[in-house]
């Protein structure tokens, strides 16, 4: 791993560490754009330029801009004093996180134990990835013509989404 | 070594080519707009007013670095940083030229080659709302908060009919690579070149209407608005801060036009007529393969340059010809205007490729 990666992974789990403790809304929702950022340039890094590309579009530049939008309209700047300590939630999230978290780093680790596991790589090494004409072409192959019923059923779902989302508004205007 | 020092030249041209065309672009606003209004305008520092942008400089960083009460002091120094980082990390995927050779290596004139080329660079365009939001925020003040959010929608309603036109083209060209853009833009149809916008007219037209929006600038500067905001998002901003957001305008100003032209004018390909002075020149200096590359790099940077030139040109021609829109009149347009007809016009270029292709 290259040590640029290495400072990357440090500034990002800085931030999401900043993220979670931090008492401004809007603060919490920059880092949050930090940690994506960071993760995005971890993935360029890497060579997955699209899944970096993708990153930076839909959440960096999509998502992140609606929160950092809706905490500026609303104006958040008294809900600082609404963080109540509550010792008992506190511990109790704090030890599902611990739980969640320790369960993954298991499962990788236990994954990673096995040798067979180790050694036998997917269809898509990055050569084979190159030969076929780069990673955006390789994707949207899989996208339309292999998955093609799946990515419609996601879409199906996000158009859902929306319908729900504006129904509910209306309900509270009207 | 190699690879790293031409990296290092490539992102100093992009970076000097940039930033040392901003000066240029002041004094020529400023004469442009004097030019159109009937006035002299500056005219007393240097040959013509040349030196003003000099002396504009020379007065920002003498000026007093001040920070409003009860701004956000880390957020506020921030704001103008982002604003100048988005636009000139898109410029690292425009291409300015097909490829040189040094020393008998092959240098491609891109600094980054990536996959996802043009995707790139819709991403940091993407980034570049933070600025405003985060400017009209941390300043604490009633009229930077209401230029941020008018900047903001309108920069993130212009974006999708951005994004459909430029879908349009991606399904003309059938990649993301601006290198294979303009390669596909060399042939000609009939007597026009087989430019982009000649295709698909209609999506260069929404393209040409966004990028003004997306770049702050009149008829879309609602944002900035000095008759009803002061000066919008950047109200609060003095001395190098300013100066920050104002050399931002410019660079974005550049990448967009960049950017139109390799999607829709060519690209880095050469204008008609220079193919016979890259011949002349290599047969008067008997140059071989490589020399006659070098000669035909020299003259698609100065292409590319060339359409960059007329589209800062028609920035200032619009910005002091058009008055600015009302909010309700330029969300209209995005949405009720811009945003069917780019969707339609996307339907239509699909058919037209499928019609085309088989």
């Amino acid at each position: 791993m290259s040590p640029v990666i290495i400072i990357l992974c440090v500034i990002s789990a800085a931030l999401a560490v900043t993220m979670l403790f931090t008492k401004s809304p809007i603060t919490s929702a920059l880092c949050l754009l930090g940690v994506l950022i960071m993760t995005a340039a971890i993935y360029g890094l890497i060579g997955e330029h699209m899944i970096a590309t993708l990153q930076l579009v839909v959440y960096a530049g999509a998502i992140m801009v609606l929160f950092i939008f809706s905490i500026m309209l609303l104006n958040l700047t008294d809900s600082e004093n609404d963080f109540k300590k509550k010792p008992f939630v506190f511990i109790l999230g704090l030890a599902a996180g611990i739980t969640v978290f320790g369960s993954i780093v298991y499962a990788i680790l236990n994954h990673f134990k096995n040798e067979a596991n180790d050694k036998t790589l997917g269809a898509f090494s990055s050569e084979t990835v190159l030969a076929l004409g780069g990673n955006s072409k390789v994707l949207s192959h899989a996208l339309f013509s292999q998955y093609y019923v799946s990515f419609e059923v996601v879409s199906l779902a996000l158009l859902v989404a929306v319908v729900g989302s504006v129904v509910l508004a209306k309900r509270k205007v009207d | 070594m190699f690879d790293l020092s031409m990296m290092m030249a490539k992102i100093v041209v992009i970076l000097v080519g940039t930033l040392g065309v901003v000066p240029v672009m002041v004094w020529f606003e400023r004469r442009g707009a004097a030019w159109m209004q009937g006035r002299i305008g500056p005219n007393r520092v240097g040959p013509f007013g040349l030196m003003q942008p000099l002396a504009d400089v020379i007065k920002f960083i003498f000026k007093e670095t001040f920070t409003p009460r009860g701004a956000n002091k880390f957020y506020y120094l921030m704001a103008p940083i982002i604003a100048l980082i988005a636009p000139l990390c898109a410029l690292a995927v425009i291409p300015f030229g097909s490829k040189a050779f040094v020393n008998g290596h092959e240098v491609i004139l891109q600094v980054a080659q990536m996959d996802t080329g043009v995707l790139f660079i819709l991403a940091f365009a993407g980034l570049e709302v933070y600025p405003v939001i985060l400017a009209g925020w941390a300043s604490r003040n009633k009229y930077t908060v209401l230029g941020a959010l008018r900047g903001s929608s309108q920069i993130v309603s212009y974006e999708i009919s951005m994004g459909l036109a430029l879908l349009s083209m991606l399904v003309v060209y059938g990649s993301f690579n601006p290198h294979d853009m303009v390669s596909w833009q060399q042939g000609s149809l009939g007597f026009i070149p087989r430019w982009g916008a000649f295709v698909n007219p209609i999506g260069a037209l929404i393209f040409w209407i966004s990028i003004f929006a997306e770049t702050n600038r009149l008829p879309f500067d609602l944002a900035e608005g000095e008759s009803e905001l002061v000066a919008g998002y950047h109200l609060e901003y003095g001395g190098m801060k300013f100066a920050a957001f104002f050399m931002a305008e410019y660079v974005a100003m550049i990448m967009a036009s960049a950017l139109i032209s390799t999607l829709y004018f060519g690209g880095y390909g050469i204008l008609p007529g220079m193919e016979f002075a890259i011949n002349l020149i290599s047969n008067f200096f008997a140059f071989g393969e490589v020399g006659m590359q070098n000669t035909k790099a020299v003259f698609e940077f100065i292409s590319l340059a060339s359409k960059i030139a007329v589209f800062m040109f028609l920035f200032v021609w619009v910005r002091w010809t058009l008055p600015r829109f009302r909010f309700d009149q330029l969300m209209d347009l995005g949405w009720k205007i811009l945003f069917p007809i780019a969707l339609i016009n996307l339907v239509v270029v699909t058919i037209g490729v499928y019609y085309f292709n088989s």
